[in-house]
């Protein structure tokens, strides 16, 4: 106990760096999310072709690859970036990718009805999208949508490579110094606890969306 | 002097001509019921009418703007998108479907366009929404989600938040062919109160005692074609093509 309670300053500390990435991810890749949705659903051929490019690229390539390839692969070619906005940028690029195919399927899972009757009343189609496809997406994408969430708490384990000091790299280097397998236990204690928490988060919204069918 | 008129439209989907040359008009203030059977074009028409379809030729001039017109060599030609949602505004269009919006409260599906389109301040917008929704009889319903109404009721709804961009012709395809049979009495009644108040309505209809009742003038479509067309009684009761007695009897029967 006493050497648990000795780990958890560091422990503690290398939670920051990880729910710091998490938070800055989601807070940028849910909302490009969306734009890069309505993007691979626009008409306009290049804008569909790019997104579809552009998905393709980064759901088919490892995370990994694509963090290692904006920190070391930028520096080689001279443009310098610190590990944190690093790790940041490749996260976003990839979960805005994901989360785009997930918007597009919610998108296109609205009865075409519920743009033809917001048509006939005169609404554009930008108030379209924003006051009657969105609203009703969002309800229906929150079990993918929580999915997604949850992995990302695990992939910022991956910023070991670039050599943040994020959960993960910090059990391992106590552990690796103490001899001990606590470590691990109470970094899995501690994403086990953070992912604990976004499950009742997205129950508290699943049933704050539970007002209408 | 007529509020809409349609002449010579064609539209095809792929390869498919749909409509085939329909001229249409209609004066302020009638009611025209079109009849036909299912797959003869007539959803095809009133979407084309509010433009939720493009046509491939033809006129359609609504309350003397025109919407759509021929260019030289015979192919549609679409006034700017400005005139037409100013002219599509004129018309109130009811789906067969209702298409309600389910994240929206009954209050709130009647509020959004007048405030959204029309500008309209929260109050003066709940103020005429609740009018309509006395006039439909959902005064009780106000605060309801759709899903929380049977379907006479959805369309009863549909029907005020149509009326709610004060329109000049209300559209209707087949507005009760989704209700159970002991529901479509109610909706009906709504449109006769709306025909009574001389409001001008296009309905699609397998109703065939509604559209004898309330329907200034008939059309009878098959395949893309009016085959007839003239008062409640002439076409209903005299029908002189042998498809508008095929299709007659058969709807009768099918009651
Ligand atoms: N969006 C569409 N794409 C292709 N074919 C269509 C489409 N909408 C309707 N059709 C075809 O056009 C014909 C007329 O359909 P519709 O206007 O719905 O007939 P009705 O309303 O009289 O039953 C049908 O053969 C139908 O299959
Ligand atoms: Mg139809």
């Amino acid at each position: 106990m006493e050497y648990i309670l000795s780990l958890l300053p560091t422990m503690l500390g290398g939670t920051v760096v990880t729910l710091k990435l998490f938070a800055f991810t989601l807070v940028m890749a849910l909302p490009i999310g969306v734009v890069f949705a309505i993007a691979r659903l626009s008409s306009l051929r290049f804008l569909n072709y790019f997104m579809q490019f552009y998905i393709w690229v980064f759901r088919g390539t490892p995370l990994l690859l694509q963090l290692l390839f904006i920190y070391y692969g930028l520096g080689i070619v001279g443009i310098k970036i610190d590990r944190f906005t690093a790790a940041v940028l490749s996260f976003v690029l990839n979960y805005s990718a994901y989360l785009a195919e997930i918007y597009r399927a919610g998108i296109q899972s609205i009865d075409r009805g519920q743009s033809e009757a917001a048509d006939v009343l005169g609404l554009t189609r930008f108030q379209t999208m924003t006051r009657i496809i969105l609203p009703q997406m969002f309800k229906r994408v929150l079990p993918p949508i929580s999915n997604e969430v949850i992995n990302l708490i695990k992939d910022t384990a991956l910023v070991y490579a670039i050599g943040m000091s994020e959960l993960l790299r910090v059990a391992k280097t106590a552990s690796v110094r103490d001899f001990s397998f606590i470590p691990f236990f109470t970094a899995a204690l501690f994403y086990l606890l953070m992912i604990g928490l976004v499950q009742q988060f997205f129950k508290w919204l699943e049933a704050k969306y539970d007002y209408y069918r | 002097m007529y509020i809409l008129q349609a002449l010579d439209i064609h539209k095809s989907f792929k390869k498919t001509e749909v409509l085939k040359g329909i001229t249409l008009q209609l004066a302020k203030g009638e009611v025209l019921a079109i009849i036909g059977p299912s797959g003869s074009g007539k959803s095809t028409l009133l979407r084309c009418l509010n433009r939720l379809e493009t046509i491939d030729s033809g006129v359609i001039e609504i309350d003397g703007e025109i919407m759509v017109r021929n260019d030289p060599k015979g192919r549609a030609v679409y006034s700017s998108e400005k005139d037409i949602a100013r002219i599509r505004r004129k018309m109130g269009m009811v789906f067969q479907n209702f298409n309600l919006f389910p994240h929206k409260s009954v209050l709130e599906n009647l509020m959004l366009a007048p405030m959204l389109v029309q500008r309209l301040d929260a109050v003066q917008a709940k103020e005429r929404a609740l009018v309509l929704l006395e006039k439909v009889g959902l005064s009780d319903k106000v605060n309801n989600y759709p899903f929380e109404l049977s379907g006479g009721q959805q369309q009863r709804v549909a029907i005020a938040r149509a009326l709610a961009m004060n329109p000049d012709i209300m559209c209707f395809d087949e507005p009760t062919s989704a209700l159970d049979p002991e529901l479509t009495g109610e909706v009906l009644n709504v449109m006769k109160d709306l025909a009574a108040d001389k409001m001008t309505m296009i309905v699609v209809t397998h109703e065939i005692g509604f559209a004898r009742e309330v329907a200034d003038r008939v059309i009878f479509m098959d395949d893309g074609l009016i085959v007839e067309q003239g008062t409640a009684e002439d076409v209903l009761l005299n029908p002189q093509h042998e498809r508008t007695k095929t299709f007659l009897s058969t709807v009768l029967m099918a009651r």
